[in-house]
């Protein structure tokens, strides 16, 4: 059990801090609520109550959208740009998807390559884009998902304003959504770039997100 | 690496039912 602990510790100790992270969020996010509440002279609203209604889903997915848009723009980006000095980058000249023989495909797969690696064909290629096809695929998912949630909450407002409440596809021209959705992007946009050039000059002994200590920031696409 | 695969599916689990859930909570107009 230790063993199970210790070798998987990263995914582990950050699953664990989401659930943390989330249980927070809906109590500190229940309390804003009902300050609202309050403050529009109306009854507040249970625990149970907040974290079953769009409010919530809506605050919930909008974050996780920009993450997964992050990632996949990262990880796409990363195969064909590149930041000289930078620990998250390739080497100038070594932009693209490379050949079979550097990334082990086709007649130079190992023994113990996964099986899509064997298959050829189109399964090898769809595997060989499975990491960024997957972030992309929950991008749009939880943007999607987040789109409705948006769109329930925002016509909550509108009927407690006496308003009419509007379509989905109303609510994808409302300011709402898209003022939810670039305020998470802007800042997952500045965190990529920021860790992309930071690593270049600055360094964080044993972690695989930098450069070694002493190596020269000139150097590119090295992990310590 | 059984173990690792069962983290790996718990978090797709998480995501996809994270989805769903707040899908869902649109669509019921909660």
């Amino acid at each position: 059990m230790r063993r199970f602990f210790s070798q998987n510790s990263l995914s582990l100790a950050f699953g664990a801090l989401f659930l943390a992270t989330l249980v927070a969020q809906a109590l500190s996010g229940l309390a804003d609520f009902n300050d609202q509440r309050v403050t529009d002279g109306l009854q507040q609203i249970s625990l149970l109550r907040y974290v079953t209604s769009a409010t919530f889903g809506v605050d919930v997915m909008e974050n996780w959208q920009s993450e997964y848009l992050q990632f996949f723009l990262y990880i796409f980006g990363t195969v064909w740009l590149i930041q000289l000095g930078s620990s998250e980058s390739k080497k100038p000249g070594e932009t693209g998807t490379e050949t079979d023989k550097e990334q082990k495909v086709g007649n130079y797969a190992l023994n113990d390559s996964p099986a899509w690696v064997h298959a050829g064909g189109w399964r090898t290629s769809l595997y060989s884009r499975s990491l960024g096809l997957l972030m992309g695929a929950l991008f749009l998912l939880t943007w999607a998902a987040s789109s409705v949630s948006g769109w329930a909450a925002f016509n909550s407002e509108q009927l407690m304003n006496h308003e009419d409440p509007i379509t989905w596809l109303g609510y994808l021209g409302q300011g709402d959504f898209w003022s939810r959705t670039f305020q998470n992007w802007q800042s997952e946009m500045l965190a990529v770039g920021s860790m992309a050039i930071f690593s270049v000059y600055l360094r964080q002994r044993g972690s695989p997100e930098s450069k070694p200590v002493g190596a020269p920031h000139a150097t590119t696409g090295q992990t310590g | 690496m059984r173990q690792v695969r069962a983290i790996y599916v718990a978090y797709l689990v998480v995501i996809l039912v994270g989805v769903v859930y707040c899908t869902a909570l649109g669509l019921l107009g909660r």
